[in-house]
C-alpha cells in the first residue's frame, strides 16, 4: 500500500492546483513566493510489434512498459540578502511500473526479490530523492551540498565526458530518451568559483565522498533486458534467475562502503573566448575536464575467480556461473545458493575530457565537439578466439587488467529554412537539424578483452541525423532521429509531441531498431525491441 | 570695397551654414505644430475618448491601418465577438535630458556607402532628427536606447483563435546598451576593459512559463561589428544544456508566438541585413500611452480590446531583407517622430500577402535621474492568414538601472537555474 502513498499525494497536489486559482506563473508559489512547486504525472506505456518467438513464451501480452511516474519539484529560497543567498532545492519523484501488475508468465521472469526493485523507487532506499540540495552563493562563489545530478556534456545521443552519475537503463534506452531521465544521483559537493580572469573562467569541481551507484542495467525478464538465460527445459519455463541476473545480484553485492576511502573526484574549467581565424572571429565556449572515479561496472576480483575450466566450486566466480548455466538452468537442477563471497570489484579509473561549441559563419551552423581520453579502464580478461570461440559474454574470466579509450563526438546543427512549410499548419519553417558523428577507439590489445557487447572490436563508429520540427506554433513537434553504427546496426526513432495547452502533454512514437549481430552494442541488442508508445502526462 | 564685399558674402555664408546646421540638429521634433496641431486638436474635439466598435469604425477609417481596420471589422477572425479601442488625445513624448543632449553632440550623423552609421558605436543621440532617406530612419529606430538599460517581465499568450487553446509564456528580461547610451554613466559606452568584445547590445532572459520551459535562460550579443553574427545561447532546462543557437534560427518563432526572434521590439537584427526605402509620412492612431490595466480580452481572442490610441504622424519605411529567402519579403515599419521607437509593423510573406501585424503599446515611466522615458508595456502580433495571435503584457520593472555586467555572460545561464 506504502508505493500508492506518493502516488495519492501527487495526484492530490495536483487536484489542488487545478482547484486554486490560476497563477500567473506555470509553477505554484506559496509562504509569499519563497517557496516555489513544480511537478507532473506521467503515464508512459510501450507496447512491443516484434516480439521474437522465443521471448513471446515468456509474455502474456506485448506490453512492454506502463508506467506511471510522478515528480514534485520544489525550490525553498531560504536566505536572500545582499551577502548570501541560500535555496534549498528538492526534485523527488515516484514511479510504478505496471506490466508485471497484469501480465504474469512476465511477471515470472523475473526473480523474485527484483519485482519492487524493478517496479518502484526501491532499488536504493534513496531512488524517491532523484536530487536534494543546498545552493549556497556568497560573492564569486556557489557550494552545492546534497544529492545532484551533473550535466557535462555538449552533444545528444551519445555518451563522452559526462560521466559523473551512472544510468538507469532498466526503462529507457540511451540515444532515444534523454539523459536526465537516466542518470542516478549521487550525495556529493560541487562547488564553482566564478572568475573575473580573461575568458570568463568558472572553476568547478566535484566531490563525491563515497556515494555509489552501480550502472543499472535492463534487469533480466522485463521488456527492456533479455530473455532468463540459458532457457533450459521447457517445462520449466519461464525460470527466473538466469546469468544476467545471477551477475547482475552479485554486481550489487559488490557495491563498495560508503567511506571517504571510496571519494570520487573531477575537476573542470569553463570559459568563453574569442578566437580569430582566418579573418573570422569565433566565440568558443569550452570546458577541459578530469575525472577519477570508479568504473560503474566492476571487474573480476582475483582472489575469488577461480579456475576458468572445470570449475564447479560456487564460492569461485567462474565455477558459480558455471553450476548456475550448466546443471540448474540447462538441465533443470536447483539454482545454486549464492555466497556472500564478493566476487566482483569496482575500480577506479581517470578520464581526460574538452569539449567545445561555435556558431561557424561560413556553414550557417553551430559545431559542437566532445572529447575524453580514459586511462586505466578496469577490464576483465578471458581467452583469445583462437583458444575458446565463445561470445565475449560468456566467457570464463581469465584476470582483469586496464585498457586506456578514446571517445570523440561531433555535432553539425544547422536550422534548415522550408518556406513552404512556413506558410502551413502554423509552422515557423524552420528545422532543426543535427549531424553528428562519434567515434571510440580501444587502445592496446583487445584480443583479450572480455566483454559482451563489442566483443574484439577495436573500434565503433556511429552517425547520427535528428530533425526536429515545430507545427501548430509549437503544439506539436515532430521528431525523427537515427543512429547508424558502420557494424550495421541502429535504430530510428518517430515522435509526434503534442502541447495544446498549459498542461497537457501528449507524445506517440514508433522504436524501429535493427542489427546485424545483437552483441555490436547494448543498443544493437534492443534489435528485437520494436515497439510504438505513447505518453501522456499533466505539468505542472 | 570688393574686399567688403567678400568679407560680407564669408560672413553671410558662414552665418547661413550655421542655421542650416541648427535646423539640422532640432530636437526633439513632435509629432504636430502650429496648423497641424490644431486640426489634430480640432478632430479630437470630436473624437477623444470615443470608443470605437465595428459599428463606427468606418467614420475613423481614415486614421487606422488597414491591418488594424480588418481586425475591428471583423472580430471574429481573432476569435472575438467585439473588438474596441478608445481615442485619446494626441501627447507627446517626453525625450530624456541625455537623449537631447547626445543628439545635439553628435548629429546629424553620416552613412557609409553600406548605409551604416559612421562611428557606430561611438556616438549617441538620434543621429538623423531630420531623415530624408529610409536606412537614416532606421539608424534613428536603432539608436533609441529604452533608457540604457532595463528590465520587465514579460508575459504573453499563445492563442488559436479558431480552437480558442491558449498556451501562457512568461520571461523575465535584462537588456543593456554598452554602446551608443545617453542616459546613465558611462556615456556614450562602456570602457574598452568592461567591454573587450564591443558588444552594442545584450538582453539576458529567463523564463517562468510554460511548466515546461520553466529556468530556461536565455542570453544574446550584439556586437559593433556589423558584419558579425549576433551570438544566441539558451539553456535549456529541461536537457539541463546551453546549446548555441544559429544565426537562422533567428527566423524561427518564440515559444510558438506569431513572432520570430527578429521581430523583438519591432527589429533586433543588425540593420545591415536589409535595404529601407522611405514611403512618406502616414496619420495614424496607434497607443502611446497605454495604460496596461485597460487591455482586455475573452479566452481564445488574440487580438487586444481597450487599446488607447491617439494620432501620431509616423515615418513609414518599407523594409526588405537582403537574403533572397527570407521569411517575409518585405515589412512596413511605422517609426515614432518623437522617440523613433517603432508603434507597428505589418510584414508580408513570400507570396506577397499581408501576413502578420504587430502592434507596440508604449506608456512613460520613471527612468534614471529622475527622467521619464517611454517604454513598451504591452503588444499583440497576430497572423491575418492563419488567425492566431500572440497578445503580450510587459511589467516595467526598471529603466535607467544598474544590471551588473556579469549577467550578460554565457556563466550566468546556469546560475541560479534549476
Amino acid at each position: 500500500m506504502k508505493k500508492y502513498t506518493w502516488f495519492l499525494f501527487l495526484a492530490a497536489l495536483a487536484a489542488g492546483y487545478v482547484l486554486v486559482p490560476e497563477p500567473s506563473d506555470a509553477a505554484y508559489h506559496v509562504l509569499d513566493g519563497k517557496l516555489r512547486i513544480k511537478g507532473s504525472l506521467y503515464e508512459f506505456m510501450m507496447y512491443r510489434t516484434d516480439l521474437k518467438r522465443e521471448e513471446r513464451q515468456y509474455r502474456d501480452t506485448d506490453w512492454g512498459l506502463m508506467r506511471t511516474k510522478g515528480t514534485l519539484e520544489l525550490l525553498y529560497k531560504a536566505v536572500e540578502n545582499k551577502d548570501v543567498m541560500i535555496n534549498l532545492f528538492g526534485f523527488f519523484q515516484w514511479w510504478h511500473e505496471g506490466v508485471p501488475d497484469f501480465d504474469q508468465e512476465y511477471k515470472r521472469s523475473i526473480e523474485r526479490r527484483n519485482h519492487k526493485r524493478y517496479q518502484g523507487p526501491f532499488y536504493d532506499q534513496d531512488d524517491w530523492i532523484n536530487e536534494l540540495y543546498a545552493d549556497i552563493y556568497f560573492g564569486n562563489w556557489n557550494i552545492r551540498l546534497g544529492k545532484q545530478i551533473v550535466f557535462w556534456s555538449e552533444v545528444e545521443m551519445v555518451r563522452t565526458i559526462d560521466r559523473i552519475n551512472p544510468l538507469d537503463l532498466r526503462y529507457t534506452t540511451p540515444g532515444i530518451d534523454p539523459w536526465d531521465e537516466m542518470k542516478l544521483g549521487l550525495w556529493m559537493m560541487r562547488g564553482f568559483y566564478n572568475s573575473n580572469l580573461p575568458g570568463q573562467l568558472v572553476f568547478e569541481w566535484i566531490w563525491i565522498p563515497g556515494d555509489f551507484e552501480q550502472v543499472r542495467s535492463p534487469m533480466e525478464g522485463t521488456s527492456m533486458g533479455a530473455i532468463p538465460a540459458p532457457q533450459g527445459p521447457k517445462y520449466r519455463r519461464p525460470r527466473p534467475f538466469g546469468q544476467s541476473a545471477a551477475v547482475n545480484r552479485m554486481f550489487h553485492r559488490a557495491r563498495p562502503a560508503f567511506t571517504l576511502r571510496n571519494s570520487q573526484w573531477a575537476f573542470r574549467i569553463r570559459g568563453n573566448s574569442e578566437v580569430s581565424l582566418f579573418g573570422e572571429i569565433y566565440l568558443l565556449d569550452w570546458t577541459v575536464s578530469w575525472y577519477h572515479g570508479m568504473n560503474s561496472t566492476p571487474v573480476a576480483r582475483n582472489k575469488t575467480r577461480g579456475n576458468p575450466t572445470g570449475n564447479f566450486n560456487i564460492r569461485t566466480l567462474n565455477g558459480y556461473l558455471t553450476r548456475n548455466a550448466f546443471p540448474s538452468r540447462v538441465l533443470g537442477f536447483a539454482l545454486p545458493h549464492l555466497t556472500h563471497d564478493s566476487f566482483w570489484r569496482y575500480k577506479f579509473f581517470d578520464a581526460v575530457g574538452a569539449s567545445c561549441q561555435t556558431f561557424v559563419p561560413a556553414l550557417k551552423g553551430v559545431v559542437r565537439g566532445e572529447f575524453s581520453y580514459e586511462i586505466g579502464l578496469p577490464i576483465n580478461k578471458a581467452y583469445p578466439l583462437h583458444i575458446d570461440p565463445t561470445p565475449g559474454g560468456e566467457k570464463p574470466i581469465t584476470g582483469t587488467s586496464e585498457r586506456d579509450q578514446i571517445n570523440v563526438g561531433i555535432t553539425f546543427d544547422r536550422p534548415v529554412r522550408w518556406n513552404w512549410l512556413a506558410q502551413r499548419w502554423g509552422s515557423s519553417g524552420v528545422l532543426d537539424v543535427t549531424m553528428g558523428w562519434f567515434g571510440q577507439w580501444r587502445l592496446g590489445n583487445v584480443t583479450r578483452w572480455r566483454s559482451t557487447f563489442g566483443y574484439q572490436d577495436r573500434s565503433q563508429c556511429n552517425f547520427t541525423l535528428t530533425v526536429r520540427g515545430k507545427l501548430r506554433h509549437n503544439e506539436l513537434w515532430p521528431t525523427m532521429r537515427f543512429l547508424y553504427n558502420t557494424r550495421n546496426w541502429g535504430y530510428g526513432v518517430f515522435a509526434m509531441r503534442y502541447t495544446p495547452g498549459k498542461h497537457m502533454r501528449y507524445e506517440l512514437g514508433y522504436l524501429w531498431f535493427f542489427a546485424r549481430d545483437p552483441h555490436d552494442s547494448k543498443e544493437a541488442y534492443a534489435e528485437n525491441k520494436d515497439s510504438i508508445y505513447f505518453r501522456i502526462g499533466y505539468e505542472f | 570695397m570688393k574686399l567688403f564685399r567678400i568679407f560680407s558674402s564669408c560672413i553671410l555664408g558662414v552665418v547661413c551654414v550655421s542655421l542650416v546646421h541648427a535646423g539640422e540638429v532640432r530636437f526633439p521634433v513632435p509629432s504636430y505644430e502650429g496648423d497641424e496641431l490644431r486640426n489634430v486638436r480640432e478632430w479630437e474635439k470630436t473624437w477623444a475618448g470615443k470608443k470605437i466598435t465595428a459599428e463606427n469604425v468606418d467614420q475613423v477609417k481614415e486614421y487606422l491601418h488597414e491591418a488594424v481596420y480588418k481586425a475591428v471589422k471583423e472580430p471574429s477572425i481573432f476569435g472575438a465577438e467585439s473588438i474596441w479601442f478608445e481615442i485619446v488625445p494626441y501627447k507627446p513624448l517626453p525625450v530624456t535630458k541625455g537623449m537631447i543632449a547626445a543628439t545635439k553632440k553628435h548629429a546629424p550623423g553620416s552613412l557609409d556607402v553600406n548605409n551604416d552609421l559612421v562611428g557606430y558605436g561611438d556616438v549617441a543621440g538620434i543621429p538623423f532628427p531630420q531623415p530624408t532617406t529610409g536606412a537614416e530612419m532606421a539608424w534613428n529606430f536603432d539608436s533609441n536606447t529604452k533608457g540604457d538599460s532595463h528590465h520587465i517581465i514579460h508575459t504573453g499568450t499563445v492563442v488559436d483563435c479558431r480552437t480558442r487553446h491558449e498556451r501562457d509564456a512568461k520571461q523575465l528580461r535584462w537588456e543593456m546598451r554598452w554602446m551608443g547610451r545617453y542616459d546613465v554613466p558611462p556615456v556614450p559606452k562602456f570602457s574598452k576593459k568592461d567591454n573587450p568584445r564591443d558588444i552594442t547590445l545584450s538582453f539576458f532572459q529567463r523564463h517562468a512559463a510554460p511548466a515546461d520551459f520553466v529556468d530556461t535562460t536565455m542570453l544574446e550579443l550584439k556586437y559593433k561589428d556589423l558584419t558579425r553574427a549576433t551570438d544566441l545561447w539558451v539553456y535549456t532546462a529541461m536537457f539541463r544544456r546551453i546549446r548555441r543557437y544559429a544565426t537562422s534560427q533567428r527566423t524561427d518563432t518564440i515559444d510558438g508566438t506569431d513572432m520570430i526572434y527578429d521581430d523583438q521590439d519591432g527589429w533586433y537584427t543588425h540593420l545591415g541585413h536589409n535595404t529601407y526605402k522611405y514611403l512618406g509620412r502616414k496619420d495614424l492612431l496607434f497607443a502611446r500611452h497605454q495604460d496596461p490595466a485597460k487591455l482586455e480580452r475573452i479566452t481564445g481572442q488574440g487580438f487586444w480590446s481597450g487599446v488607447q490610441r491617439e494620432r501620431v504622424n509616423h515615418w513609414v519605411v518599407e523594409v526588405v531583407s537582403k537574403e533572397p529567402d527570407y521569411v517575409y519579403s518585405k515589412q512596413v515599419w511605422y517609426l515614432d517622430p518623437e522617440t523613433w521607437q517603432m508603434n507597428f509593423k505589418v510584414m508580408y510573406n513570400r507570396q506577397g500577402q499581408l501576413w502578420k501585424m504587430y502592434e507596440m503599446y508604449t506608456n512613460v515611466y520613471p527612468s534614471y535621474g529622475g527622467e521619464q522615458t517611454a517604454l513598451f508595456n504591452g503588444e499583440h502580433i497576430v497572423d491575418f492568414i492563419r488567425h492566431h495571435g500572440s497578445p503580450g503584457n510587459r511589467e516595467i520593472k526598471g529603466i535607467g538601472i544598474e544590471i551588473p555586467l556579469t549577467l550578460f555572460q554565457v556563466k550566468s545561464l546556469k546560475v541560479r537555474s534549476y
